[in-house]
């Protein structure tokens, strides 16, 4: 589904030199497939998500997705944003609807889709309120619909549920896996969580900082449907375990070659 | 403000707007549109003249009396302002209307009560200026945070102390920020004066200059005066970042 | 809020009470008692003195905001949008804003002569800069994760525009229109003043050679209700606009 290759992307620093976001990335995720991607600070993740939703441009490299070659945004790709990114002026059924009408849908059209996809992310009832109005994990649920109400192919979520509170985030992170469960999306999930990254990913990708590279790919061979309760096997255990060695050795490489 | 990079395009400004006034000047110009090379000449000649330095003598006395004035009056009136709710709830609203109301219009009260003399040109001045400066320094003492007083007062301040190592402290970047929007205020007040009051200063001679139709010295005048506006609000900007350690805008 | 209006009424009847005293008491020609300047005031409305300069004065105002406005708003969105244009033009709008606009008023006379023309100049003169600032600043602080939210979804530079940045900074540019209308009213009063054929600086003027303080302090009074008025006009404009501003974060502007 999606095919990224040697891709590599710099930034001008603060201190005026170059930093090598990432460095020389090969990945592929398959069709229907929840990847999650973990990291320390500063790898490059975010950066390799808004690469592939066609946001930022890179030095080299290519990213083709369901076999095309992307050149910016597209209508295959939608994003979930860490700070909800909502219009703070309009309403959450306008912000829903808020994809559809950049691609000209028509307003009864994109109004009735957006309703039902309130509905979903069980908002209903709120369609005329402000993001002011809403919790956090509200808005959020918000930024899914928004996202799914253009019925993309590729889900690209970037740190969904690092800002709202730990007991919205569980909720959410089951919401997402039953809304996953239904409509098969392929989606990569960025996060700095592993319990995060094992309970929801059919792999984890871990990446290392300065530059940033993928380090490791860990398959998550855990049964699906998953559930909360998963937590207490020990399969889950040792995978989440075994992630917290990597990122602690890499912290401490880190601060090593300082 | 100079950022880096930023110097070529305000140079390709300033030459696109020194070409387009000098053609259209020659084009169109007549004898009360100098062109732009003859309005700098005149500039450079006039900087020499006596006539000149004599007249920016006489409107910048008005301008320096006018805002001492308003500071001495203004810091404290502020301050009181800023630290009783009471007071400042029935001073709101004259201090609102002074705010919009256009000042100009009380010159020919200023003539009638005071003359036109040096007197009615610092008393215009100072109520130019000090309206930013009640403003400002009422509402720094306002943004003191409270729970300082608290706190200063927990550890047993009295009043005194409380006004001299907290609130004043406290309210004297906003009071800094105060006085200086106030300068600028003082030289509009100063340049109303000139062009809207009979005047012997800058003002006069540019009466004079008009009157001969000399545009070219007219315009150079008026490079001179916005030169000193921007030199004195520069100095101002500058003098308060060095005694607040603050960057300002 | 509420409790400071009868605040202001008090102090307001208060400050009347001591006009009419002080006018009386004071017995000058150049300070009369308020009753004496109402008098004046009903009079010279009578004549349709007033009525006649509001409306000069109106026409001057409303062509030079309207020109400032557009002006305001197209400069200050290129100048917040791009970098260039900011870096070409960013010094000079700042000069233009803190220098005293009023200097410019003989270049004005000069080329466009002594009539309207040269008092809508000066109104210009006086409110476009501070609505491009505050255009330009409210453009450049709108939170680029909106920006790039609108682009995910496959935005056109002009929906980005029209979409995100301009509603975004509606609150901020409002300010800058609050700011630039009480700029214009001193515009109109003083370049009125300077190029006196029309409008209240007009009978200012003319009513300040004949000694009569009356006048002018009625004219004056007229003017404080019509700027106040403008500025009341451009809020309640603004909130209509930026209703969606949460009410915690409003008083802060």
């Amino acid at each position: 589904m999606i095919e990224i290759r040697g891709l590599s992307k710099s930034f001008v620093g603060q201190d005026g030199g170059r930093v090598q976001a990432l460095s020389d990335v090969d990945l592929d995720v398959a069709e229907n497939e929840f990847l999650t991607v973990l990291g320390p600070s500063g790898c490059g993740k975010t950066t390799l998500l808004k690469a592939v939703a066609g946001l930022v441009p890179v030095d080299s490299g290519e990213i083709v997705v369901d076999g095309t070659k992307v050149r910016g945004p597209g209508p295959d790709r939608a994003m979930v944003f860490q700070n909800f990114a909502l219009l703070p002026w309009a309403t959450v059924l306008d912000n829903v609807a808020f994809g559809l009408e950049l691609r000209g849908v028509g307003r009864a059209e994109r109004q009735e889709r957006a309703r039902a996809l309130i509905a979903m992310v069980g908002l209903a009832g709120f369609e005329t309120k402000r993001p002011a109005e809403l919790s956090g994990g509200m808005q959020q649920r918000v930024g899914i619909a928004r996202a799914l109400a253009v019925q993309p192919r590729v889900l690209l979520m970037d740190e969904p549920f690092g800002a709202v509170d730990e007991q919205t985030r569980r909720l959410l992170q089951e919401e997402l896996l039953s809304i996953w469960e239904e409509s098969r999306l392929t989606v990569v999930f960025i996060t700095h969580s592993m319990e995060e990254a094992v309970l929801l990913g059919d792999r984890v990708v871990l990446m290392s900082a300065r530059p940033g590279q993928i380090a490791e790919i860990v398959p998550v061979p855990l049964e699906r449907p998953r559930a909360r309760s998963l937590e207490r096997s020990g399969k889950y255990a040792e995978i989440t375990a075994y992630l917290w060695d990597r990122l602690r050795d890499m912290h401490e490489e880190h601060r090593a070659a300082r | 403000m100079t950022r880096r990079g930023h110097l070529p395009y305000q140079l390709l400004t300033f030459v696109i707007f020194a070409v387009s006034w000098e053609v259209y000047a020659r084009v169109r110009g007549g004898l009360l549109i100098p062109t732009f090379t003859e309005t700098v000449g005149a500039s450079v000649k006039l900087l020499g003249s006596a006539e000149l330095w004599q007249a920016l003598y006489a409107s910048n006395q008005a301008l320096v009396l006018g805002f001492a004035l308003a500071v001495g009056v203004g810091v404290p009136l502020g301050i009181v302002l800023g630290r009783f709710r009471t007071l400042e709830r029935f001073a709101d609203v004259y201090l609102n209307i002074l705010l919009v109301t256009p000042m100009a219009a009380i010159i020919p009260l200023l003539g009638m009560s005071v003359g036109y003399g040096l007197a009615a040109r610092v008393i215009l001045v100072a109520i130019f200026a000090i309206v930013m400066v009640v403003v400002n320094s009422r509402a720094g003492v306002r943004q003191v945070d409270p729970s300082l007083i608290e706190m200063a007062r927990s550890f047993g301040a009295n009043e005194r102390r409380i006004w001299t190592r907290v609130l004043l402290p406290g309210a004297l970047p906003a009071i800094m920020t105060g006085i200086r929007l106030g300068i600028g205020r003082a030289v509009t007040g100063m340049v109303l004066v000139e062009l809207l009051m009979v005047s012997t200063a800058l003002g006069g001679l540019m009466l004079e200059y008009r009157g001969l139709l000399k545009a070219p010295q007219l315009y150079a005048t008026i490079v001179i005066i916005l030169a000193e506006a921007l030199l004195l609000i520069s100095v101002a900007r500058w003098g308060e970042r060095k005694l607040t350690g603050r960057s300002v805008r | 809020m509420r409790a400071r209006v009868p605040a202001a009424a008090v102090s307001l009847a208060t400050g009347a009470v001591a006009w009419e005293l002080i006018g009386r008491l004071a017995g000058v020609s150049f300070f009369p008692p308020l009753s004496t300047v109402a008098v004046r005031l009903a009079e010279m409305a009578a004549a349709g003195e007033i009525l006649q300069s509001v409306a000069d004065s109106l026409v001057n105002l409303l062509i030079g905001f309207t020109i400032s406005l557009v002006a305001g708003l197209l400069v200050g969105v290129a100048m917040g949008r791009y970098r260039k244009v900011e870096a070409a033009l960013g010094v000079y709008v700042y000069a233009l804003l803190t220098a005293p606009a009023l200097v410019f008023a003989p270049i004005f006379f000069s080329l466009l002569g002594d009539g309207r023309g040269s008092i809508i100049a000066v109104v210009v003169m006086y409110a476009t800069f501070v609505i491009i600032i505050n255009t330009a600043s409210a453009i450049q602080s709108v939170p680029a994760h909106l920006v790039e939210m609108a682009r995910s979804y496959g935005a056109s530079e002009r929906q980005v525009l029209l979409r995100v940045l301009l509603p975004a900074a509606t609150p901020m540019i409002m300010a800058g229109v609050r700011l630039g209308v009480g700029r214009a009213v001193t515009g109109m009063i003083n370049g009125e003043m300077f190029i006196a054929v029309v409008g209240f600086g007009h009978i200012v003027t003319e009513a300040g050679g004949r000694f009569d303080s009356a006048s002018v302090l009625a004219v004056l009074l007229v003017i404080i209700a019509v700027a106040l008025g403008a500025v009341w006009l451009v809020q309640a404009v603004d909130r209509r606009l930026t209703g969606w501003v949460p009410q915690t974060s409003r008083g802060s502007q």
